[in-house]
């Protein structure tokens, strides 16, 4: 039986159901994202413009200044992360540490890809590899109950946001303790604000966030975890030096056709064994199933419906993604390795 | 000023909290209690920027101008 309700109400203009929290719903059947994102879209062209321009600016000024290296980046070895690095190395010719996570959960096609892409654009490569017994504890604990924030719930799983909480703390780390100033994420521009997409880290925030972060996971798993976070004498230490955040792929254009081709010329191949969200992860289908069993909603529909509001796909295609059911073989095979 | 605070909580409240205004006070932390996330907050930034046409510029970026109601109305008051 499908997981989503045969009888759900979508907005006539994004794809939201109506089982997305607090969502409402106007005579027209728009939801109440879709009209306060219209103002915003008419001003969305050219403020992609002025994003281009202030990145490059921002690299005019620091590339070539740091002793190692211009950027990190969180390289996971998908379509975004690995277009990212593209960009970056074809558009400014940064030196950049990639940094994957291997979360026990990367799909051989992946480890491939990260290696091509890597070698072709010359990029050095940093594999950080948790031991399995804190993974498998740590997706266990995230695949049966919401630890996090309720707000979090609205734009990825448990699963998720406990992975890439991680990954954001030790590219910060790597940052911090090399002395880079960007790190960098291939976030998809309907991921993230606009606003957020270059963006100077602020060490109280970023104190604030891995508070949060830690709090929520049980103290046996926090420990476990403590040397993955940013410790607390950093703020200080490196209180004038914390790096400049960006994620280009807010702001330059984005197809994904057009990006899977160019990846595709330089040895890219999409994975076969991954779900339709994800081009990297196995666990990411039950991540899914795990997401829309508890709230009635995909994880992904937030990140879809923004693409789709802002023209990028269109939305049959988000629909396609979106409500098809997970691909029960990768379900099973991720709860069977977490012994669930 | 009473405009604005109405306007932001009416942000907060449908956004971040479900539609339910429980137990948000004026003075209570969005991080800490969990309200808002780290990508929440810059949510929020750009809501201020849409609404109130301010840019949040980086140093501004702090728990003391976005970590509550009363933050956010006391740090638009002095953009404004």
């Amino acid at each position: 039986m499908s997981q989503i309700q045969a009888n759900l109400t979508i907005c006539n203009r994004c794809i939201l159901p109506d089982t997305f929290p607090g969502i409402k719903f106007d005579d027209h059947g728009i939801c109440n994202h879709c009209r306060r994102e219209e103002k915003a879209a008419k001003k969305a062209f050219d403020k992609k413009a002025i994003y281009q321009e202030r990145l490059d600016n921002l690299i005019n000024d620091i590339k070539g200044k740091a002793s190692l290296y211009d950027a990190v980046l969180a390289f996971s070895g998908g379509k975004d992360s690995s277009y990212t690095l593209k960009l970056l190395k074809t558009r400014y010719d940064l030196r950049i540490l990639a940094l994957t996570f291997d979360n026990h959960f990367v799909s051989s096609a992946a480890w491939d890809n990260i290696s091509t892409i890597a070698d072709v654009l010359e990029t050095d490569l940093i594999r950080f590899r948790p031991p399995w017994q804190i993974t498998k504890k740590l997706f266990s604990l995230t695949s049966r109950e919401d630890i996090f924030s309720k707000p979090t719930l609205l734009r990825a799983s448990t699963i998720c946001t406990s992975c890439i909480g991680l990954v954001k703390s030790l590219v910060l780390k790597t940052a911090l303790e090399m002395s880079i100033p960007l790190v960098t994420f291939g976030w998809s521009p309907g991921q993230a604000p606009i606003q957020s997409a270059i963006l100077k880290t602020n060490p109280a925030m970023i104190r604030q966030n891995q508070l949060a972060l830690k709090k929520a996971f049980p103290s046996e798993i926090s420990q476990a975890m403590n040397q993955y976070f940013i410790p607390d004498f950093y703020y200080e230490k490196y209180k004038d030096c914390f790096p400049q955040n960006i994620h280009p792929l807010a702001f330059f254009d984005y197809n994904e056709e057009s990006i899977k081709k160019d990846l595709n010329d330089i040895g890219w191949k999409a994975p076969e064994d991954t779900d339709t969200n994800s081009s990297n992860c196995l666990l990411n289908a039950f991540a899914n199933y795990c997401h829309i069993e508890r709230h009635g909603f995909h994880p992904y529909v937030w990140e879809i419906a923004n693409m789709v509001r802002q023209n990028i796909i269109d939305r049959d295609e988000g629909i396609q993604k979106i409500y098809t059911e997970q691909n029960r073989k990768m379900v099973e095979y991720a709860r069977e390795r977490l012994g669930l | 000023m009473s405009e604005i605070k109405d306007k932001v909580r009416a942000f907060v409240v449908e956004n971040f909290m479900f539609g339910k205004d429980e137990g948000l006070e004026d003075d209570t932390s969005f991080l800490e209690n969990g309200i808002i996330d780290s990508t929440g907050i810059l949510e929020l930034v750009n809501f201020l920027d849409e609404e109130f046409s301010i840019s949040v510029e980086d140093e501004e970026l702090i728990p003391e101008n976005l970590d509550s109601i009363k933050n956010v109305t006391s740090y638009l008051q002095k953009k404004l």
